[in-house]
């Protein structure tokens, strides 16, 4: 619900420059307004929840200041006093003492990769887009959503000169063949994949290969497939 | 009405690059296929950087899978691992006619048994002899038994080979086509060959044959894998003996193998290093220029499907010499070749015959080539194999592509697809390999099963057709039957 198939948003702001978007984010209701930021108030609930059973974990081992040194009531509400007051407020609660014995109940070797993968999990994005900037004259800029909040978009600028050729290929991958769409990039062994996670549908592609490279040489391609077929 | 045409895959784990018999005919049955108006596309392993998607002459596109390649080196059948790829392949291509090739192809195999599961017509050919005693033998005839047990027809090269696989495999004999192989006689043309203006060379001047004198030198070639089973050793053994009786005579021999050192060690002890003249390995688009530099040519094989070897020595005007086994009797007409006994002292006789035959000019190779031309030819493969495809899909009727049987069997030869008549079929190949087999059958329904809900038809992505070529009989009736109505 929270995703669709992937699908393609093209933005053109002037008439030399057009972006193709592949994105799994669905258009924007009301309803998944909502759901999205419980989503977020869920993820941010849970990470409170493992740093209090980390926490708990670390104030029952013998390095750990004990509980009793940490104050009652801050001196001023803006210094790190206030931070160690909630941390109290919150071990000495019920919840807190139910996930203390909790983490008391994990073997360590369980518990810190346990922790690890969750707060991996929370930093997961829950959409992905991977997008094409076609700039004619100048050439073309592929990039990609990162996989977590924590990183930035990874992006690649291929200039016009480099580029030998846009077109669409076939190829296994995994137990299925798909389509996709490469940029030959003159002087490197490999090739480019546009859209290498999202690896959209057919008709997507090419749409994609027919607009880029009218966009980017002024006339539409001098080949093409079958539209019939 | 218009002539059907279909989307056919034909699936082996032999082809180019790798040469051999096999691989050529795969590829020249495709691309005559297409010629007709067929699409056609062949699926194969990968070989070495030789993988993904490629396209051949003609549009003719073959899939390279690459995963199976660490299974094909420890030659491990991998029963259900093809069926994912396989499915995707197929549905992608709108594929309606599977077709394997070759009995020691495991791909080949398990194409006819997933596609039968996945609700297609299947066809098989036959390409060789197999025995029925040895261990690796027994093993292979009990998997052809297993395929063949569900396929919609077979073909095979020969009426030989046909008798073998009826036997191997237990077929019904009425299920099994005989489609020769061909050859692409434009490349097999004798050294001074004129196409004659009407190209029949029947109404062209008679040409009195060249008459060779007593001590002119008639050249026998020989063009084969110098194994065992080509008769390599039958060869070393006749070679002297022949020379012996013929002193003005030559041999080309051309072919690599283990029984080379023999040829050789021969050639040593008998001092015939100015009457033997070994090539080594010759690629095929060479052959034609070797086999032009003799008269007769020397086929001592042992056992042979078809021998296409021999009809294009023949197309290229030389006499044939050969053993009579397997399939060889019925490849070529008998005032083109001499048969002998696979043993030494009537090959010898036969070789003897035909030397002194060609001495006297009776026989008139300069016309092999044209006979040839007219009796293979890959289009008329192609016509015949559109026949039993036509068959099998029921396009013509059962009586009509059958005809009538007299051995008293009623029921139906279309192979229906529902699971319990499969299940039947395979249940009759033995009592603990039919109970094996239908296991399996049962595994892949379910696979199948799975496959549909794993990955849904509606998302796997149709591939654009090669733009297909309009038969030429169907030109002037209409443009409108190209091909399928693309739905």
């Amino acid at each position: 619900m929270l995703t669709t198939l992937p699908h393609l948003r093209i933005r053109r702001p002037s008439p030399t420059t057009a972006e193709f978007t592949v994105t799994t984010l669905p258009p924007p209701t009301l309803a998944l307004r909502i759901l999205r930021i419980i989503l977020i108030v869920f993820r941010l609930l849970l990470f409170l929840a493992i740093c209090t059973v980390l926490s708990s974990r670390w104030l029952q081992s013998p390095f750990a200041a004990p509980l009793d040194t940490y104050p009652l009531w801050p001196r001023t509400w803006l210094s790190t006093d206030t931070l160690w007051y909630m941390a109290g407020c919150l071990h000495r609660s019920r919840l807190g003492v139910a996930l203390g014995s909790c983490a008391a109940r994990i073997p360590l070797p369980l518990l810190v990769p346990g922790a690890a993968t969750l707060c991996y999990g929370i930093a997961l994005r829950v959409h992905s887009s991977e997008s094409l900037l076609v700039l004619r004259g100048l050439g073309v800029q592929t990039s990609e959503s990162p996989r977590t909040y924590l990183a930035s978009a990874a992006t690649r600028f291929i200039p016009t000169e480099k580029i030998q050729d846009i077109f669409v290929n076939e190829a296994f991958r995994g137990f299925e063949v798909r389509y996709y769409l490469v940029v030959v990039v003159e002087g490197e062994e490999d090739v480019v994949v546009v859209f290498p996670g999202l690896l959209p549908r057919r008709h997507i592609v090419e749409k994609v290969w027919r607009e880029a490279r009218e966009c980017l040489y002024e006339k539409a391609p001098r080949w093409g497939i079958d539209e019939k077929a | 009405m218009p002539r059907q045409t279909y989307n056919i895959a034909m699936v082996s784990d032999f082809f180019f690059p790798q040469p051999g018999g096999i691989e050529s005919h795969i590829y020249q049955l495709s691309s005559k296929l297409i010629d007709r108006g067929h699409k056609v596309i062949i699926i194969t392993h990968a070989y070495d950087d030789r993988k993904g998607v490629r396209y051949l002459t003609n549009g003719l596109k073959v899939y390279h899978v690459p995963f199976l390649v660490m299974y094909r080196q420890a030659t491990f059948p991998t029963v259900f691992s093809f069926f994912p790829i396989f499915r995707n392949i197929c549905i992608r291509e709108r594929i309606e006619i599977v077709h394997g090739h070759a009995s020691l192809s495991n791909l080949c195999h398990e194409a006819i048994l997933h596609g039968r599961a996945m609700g297609l017509r299947t066809v098989f050919t036959d390409h060789s002899l197999f025995g029925f005693a040895d261990a690796a033998s027994i093993l292979t005839n009990k998997l052809l038994k297993f395929t063949l047990s569900d396929v919609d027809h077979s073909i095979c090269v020969s009426h030989t080979c046909k008798e073998n696989t009826v036997l191997r495999a237990s077929l019904d004999p009425l299920m099994v086509s005989v489609i020769p192989n061909a050859v692409v006689a434009e490349n097999f043309r004798p050294r001074d060959y004129k196409e004659s203006p009407n190209g029949s060379g029947v109404f062209g001047p008679n040409t009195s044959p060249n008459r060779l004198g007593p001590t002119d030198i008639i050249t026998i070639v020989v063009i084969s894998r110098l194994f065992y089973n080509k008769g390599t050793d039958l060869l070393t053994a006749v070679i002297p003996r022949i020379l012996e009786n013929h002193p003005y005579t030559r041999f080309i021999i051309a072919g690599s193998g283990p029984k080379a050192i023999d040829l050789e060690q021969m050639i040593e002890t008998n001092v015939l290093q100015d009457h033997v003249e070994m090539l080594g390995p010759v690629r095929h688009e060479d052959v034609r220029d070797v086999m032009v530099r003799g008269h007769i040519y020397l086929h001592p094989s042992l056992t042979e499907a078809f021998g296409t070897v021999i009809v294009e020595a023949a197309s290229c005007g030389l006499y044939v010499v050969c053993t009579q086994v397997g399939g060889i009797p019925e490849v070529l007409p008998s005032h083109m070749t001499t048969f002998a006994k696979p043993e030494e002292d009537d090959l010898v006789a036969a070789t003897g015959k035909a030397i002194t035959a060609m001495r006297s000019g009776r026989i008139r190779t300069e016309k092999f080539h044209d006979q040839v031309k007219k009796m293979y030819s890959w289009s008329n493969v192609a016509m015949r194999t559109e026949r039993v495809y036509d068959g099998v899909t029921g396009k013509i009727s059962e009586e009509e592509f059958y005809g009538f049987d007299t051995g008293g069997y009623t029921g139906s030869r279309i192979r229906n697809f529902a699971l319990i008549d499969r299940l039947k079929r395979y249940y009759g190949c033995g009592i603990w390999a039919g109970k094996l087999f239908c296991l399996c059958i049962i595994v892949d329904f379910l696979f199948f099963l799975f496959l549909e809900w794993w990955q849904p038809r509606e998302s796997i992505d149709i591939c654009p057709d090669w733009p297909r070529k309009v038969p030429p009989e169907e030109k002037r009736h209409s443009s409108t039957s190209r091909g399928r109505d693309p739905s």
